[in-house]
């Protein structure tokens, strides 16, 4: 089990550069529209989309940090049985592998939903009124 | 003149909602929880228009347009939703809730004030 204590480990820290590129990312670019902001700067389609990527960034990150937490829970949750009782194990094992093939694939759902016009199949997804 | 509001969770989303609205003759007041739009709309705020994102935490762009429907003042706001989403049966179930319109991220800031423009009917 001491493999599962090093994959823990990773796991939390990937979780935190994760989490210190939003706040990198985020900082950065509230720097730079509040410079644009202070001297009427014009915004251009490119700046405007620069801008925005932030937010798709935040919001895959966001999604991964989810996937991350799903994944520590089922591993916690298949060491504290292994622990228990070995006899599991194998049983543990199977669940463990489920749940870690539903959060892959919730993941790369999110990733898809969260890129908006970033993704190929919708950069021509523009504005529609009902 | 008229007010927008703008609700996102997103910081840097709204700067450059903020750059695009900087020169148009409306007033911006911009929210990055829904729920404290919301509580000030009870309070009394009529906008003429609100752009709103849909995953936010704590309360949804759903939810909040659920809860805007059921308030008198902005029963029949338009609403524009702002979001990453494309999936189109996302887009039925914002229809079917009485929203106005759906805009894609990242978007097109000429775009987002031709929309504006169409939606209040501002002088183009």
């Amino acid at each position: 089990m001491m493999m599962l204590d090093s994959i823990d480990e990773l796991l939390v820290h990937i979780k935190e550069v994760q989490l210190d590129v939003i706040e990198l990312s985020n900082e950065s670019l509230m720097k730079m529209s509040s410079f644009m902001e202070k001297n009427g700067l014009e915004i251009d389609e490119d700046i405007s989309t620069a801008l925005q990527y932030q937010d798709i960034v935040t919001q895959q990150l966001n999604a991964s940090i989810e996937a991350i937490d799903s994944m520590k829970k089922s591993i916690e949750i298949f060491s504290h049985a292994f622990k228990s009782d070995e006899g599991l194990a194998n049983e543990s094992l199977a669940k463990l592998q489920e749940k870690l093939t539903a959060t892959l694939q919730e993941a790369k759902d999110k990733k898809s939903r969260f890129s908006g016009k970033h993704a190929p199949e919708h950069a021509e997804d523009e504005i529609e009124f009902f | 003149m008229p007010l927008v509001i703008f609700v996102d969770d997103s910081e840097t989303a709204l700067a450059s909602t903020r750059m695009v609205t900087n020169s148009m003759p409306i007033e911006v007041k911009q929210y990055t929880e829904a729920q404290v739009a919301l509580a000030e709309i009870k309070a009394g705020m009529t906008p003429d228009l609100i752009i709103t994102d849909l995953n936010m935490p704590v309360m949804n762009g759903f939810e909040f347009l659920k809860e805007l429907r059921g308030v008198p003042a902005t029963k029949r706001t338009p609403t524009l939703m702002l979001t990453t989403e494309t999936k189109p049966e996302l887009k039925q179930q914002g229809k079917a809730l009485g929203l106005t319109g759906w805009i894609v991220k990242p978007f097109n800031p000429a775009q987002l004030k031709q929309a504006i423009t169409r939606v209040l009917r501002l002088p183009a």
